[in-house]
């Protein structure tokens, strides 16, 4: 038998720790596989770009008239086609976003999850890998087909610093959107069924989170109150850089998104650690 | 030291209850009750390297509950385990470079892609180096026939070449002890074949030990030397395949057809006569009450013999005479 090219254990020995370069090559092959997978079927992923389409058609009568009516050239800092690019960017993250959640909780309830635990990695970062494999595609179909849209509705975008920010956002916003979706997918170990979580979430991400309407438009309380969750943070705060895209706005957004990353990962962390202990899988 | 070793193996789930209809379900709310199922009750038993052992119990016996304790997924509720002198449960991470599985009804190659892309990520998962990787993939295909197979998107192959698929997918990283949780389930006999003709070849080649749970006998009489049965949890026969039909074998079962007509009346003594037709009978004896020679003696004496079959029960009847005693034991 030929020796093997992977690094071996030695029988008996302690904990072993794969060097940084194996361990990223494996979450980078996963993101990879996860990437070619959704191109398996290039006709699905468009038809579900073109959906943006949609949006911005029916967002694009609303404000209009909207604007129409106040008679105001800008409506809490914003014009009509700040207002569009914002909303632009708020529904390609939305509906580039992977559902995690309800991919852990059908794991674990038809019992697949046993395949991943079982492997060398972790089962997090797994998922994370794989949802930014699915998300990165959609976003940039959601991008190309959105942007296309609003430009002939609305005139240019914003200057290329608002498409910089915006994507280092975008990246720590798909994050936090993961991690409160590990947060539900988790509780499936314990609770098995998660759709009235998942739906509580979602709500909360249309109506606090800023996809339907821009935070700036809500009474000052309802703003604050918005702001101060971290919802905002996955939605609100990218789009919103995207259309003003100032240093001082980029560092509120990332230190929100850190403070709540660290928050919330914290906490899936700690969780994954006790629901793995109380597994219990179904068919065996 | 042994590859598998499990003493006094115990797991319990919590089953909620609930009762019929609407008021039993805002009851089961308001005050939950749960029952207490006992899914390995104290199972204890050894498996040397590279030793392929059947592992058979019908279903809810307890056999994917002890695979998925050995492979660290689940933590049993009391008792010990090793495989391959690691706490699976502990040191799962660090055992997973040891071990294979194959569950049979969850897949893991991704359906929409070749099986080479779940190869390739495999080998990056199990740490192999691209070079290692490809002659071990190379390998593979020609040691399981799917060489063919490999550039084809798994949704497109069929149950046989998928599960060929999925258990070369488990050897990638050459593991130690390859875990088979009814590996040849919904398949047809052509592809069950198939499949034990490679498990067998990579038992011989690589020296891989495997733990085999199975519905079907035919899978644990084609590969195993040694046999555990499990019912309820419990283990209620652990030995050789050979002993196992020794012991219950024993009934046999006689087609025998004659040149000339059998008096209607026709009977051997220790037999019991199954059918008496005009030029022939079917009977069966147990050896343990009536020895062959006098039967097989007493056949030849009754006329000018055309034709004689001897059967005896398929190892499916016996394991199913197994569990049944063990249930009117528990009963």
């Amino acid at each position: 038998m030929a020796s093997g090219g992977r690094r071996q254990a030695a029988p008996g020995s302690g904990v072993r720790s794969p060097s940084l370069p194996a361990a990223l090559g494996k979450y980078w092959a996963i993101f990879r596989t996860q990437l070619v997978n959704s191109l398996a079927y290039p006709i699905d992923l468009l038809g579900r770009s073109l959906l943006i389409v949609l949006f911005m058609w029916i967002f694009m009568n609303l404000w209009r008239v909207t604007y129409g009516a106040s008679g105001a050239h800008s409506i809490a800092g914003l014009t009509l086609a700040d207002t569009m690019w914002y909303l632009m960017m708020a529904e390609a993250v939305m509906l580039s976003k992977r559902d995690l959640s309800e991919e852990m909780t059908e794991q674990v309830k038809d019992g697949s999850v046993a395949y991943l635990l079982n492997k060398p990695f972790n089962f997090i970062l797994y998922h994370f890998a794989a949802g930014l494999g699915h998300s990165v595609l959609a976003f940039g179909g959601n991008l190309v087909i959105g942007a296309a849209v609003v430009w002939l509705m609305v005139g240019p975008p914003p200057g290329i610093a608002g498409w910089l920010f915006a994507g280092a956002a975008v990246i720590l916003a798909w994050l936090l959107d993961f991690c409160f979706s590990a947060l539900i997918g988790l509780s499936a170990f314990v609770v098995e069924e998660t759709a009235a979580f998942r739906w509580i979430y979602q709500k909360f991400l249309l109506l606090l989170g800023g996809v339907l309407i821009p935070l700036d438009f809500f009474p000052a309380w309802l703003q604050t109150f918005s702001l101060n969750l971290p919802f905002a943070w996955i939605i609100y705060g990218p789009a919103r850089l995207f259309v003003e895209p100032s240093l001082a706005r980029l560092g509120q957004v990332l230190l929100q998104q850190g403070i709540w990353l660290a928050l919330i990962g914290g906490t899936v962390w700690i969780l994954y650690r006790r629901a793995a202990a109380r597994l219990a899988i179904n068919g065996g | 030291m042994p590859a598998v070793s499990v003493r006094d193996l115990r797991k319990t789930f919590q089953l909620k209850q609930k009762a019929a209809g609407l008021r039993g379900s805002l009851r089961a709310l308001w005050r939950p009750s749960f029952q207490e199922l006992d899914a390995v009750r104290g199972i204890s038993f050894d498996m040397d390297e590279g030793e392929l052992l059947g592992f058979i119990g019908p279903n809810g016996a307890g056999k994917s509950t002890t695979i998925k304790i050995l492979t660290g997924i689940l933590h049993p509720s009391s008792g010990e385990a090793e495989v391959l002198g690691r706490v699976p449960w502990r040191q799962r991470q660090e055992l997973a470079f040891q071990i294979g599985s194959v569950f049979g009804q969850r897949p893991q190659l991704w359906y929409h892609l070749p099986a080479v892309d779940t190869f390739y990520l495999f080998g990056k998962i199990y740490e192999l180096d691209d070079r290692e990787l490809k002659g071990r993939i190379a390998f593979l295909a020609e040691a399981f026939e799917i060489e063919e197979l490999l550039e084809t998107p798994v949704r497109k192959l069929s149950l046989g070449q998928r599960m060929r698929c999925e258990v070369a997918a488990s050897l990638l990283h050459r593991p130690r002890v390859l875990l088979l949780d009814e590996p040849s389930i919904g398949l047809d006999v052509v592809a069950k074949q198939r499949l034990r003709m490679t498990i067998q070849r990579m038992n011989d080649l690589e020296g891989v030990g495997v733990l085999l749970t199975s519905h079907d006998a035919g899978d644990i009489e084609a590969l195993c030397r040694r046999v555990i049965i499990i019912n309820n949890g419990e283990i209620v026969f652990r030995d050789k395949v050979s002993a196992l039909k020794r012991r219950y074998l024993t009934v046999k079962t006689v087609d025998v057809r004659y040149n000339e007509q059998l008096p209607p009346d026709f009977t051997l003594p220790g037999v019991e006569m199954v059918k008496v037709g005009r030029y022939g009978a079917k009977m069966r004896f147990d050896t343990r009450v009536t020895p062959v020679e006098p039967v097989i003696g007493g056949l030849a004496a009754a006329g000018s013999l055309a034709d004689v079959t001897v059967s005896e029960p398929s190892l499916e009847e016996v394991i199913g005479a197994i569990y049944g005693q063990a249930e009117s034991k528990d009963g």
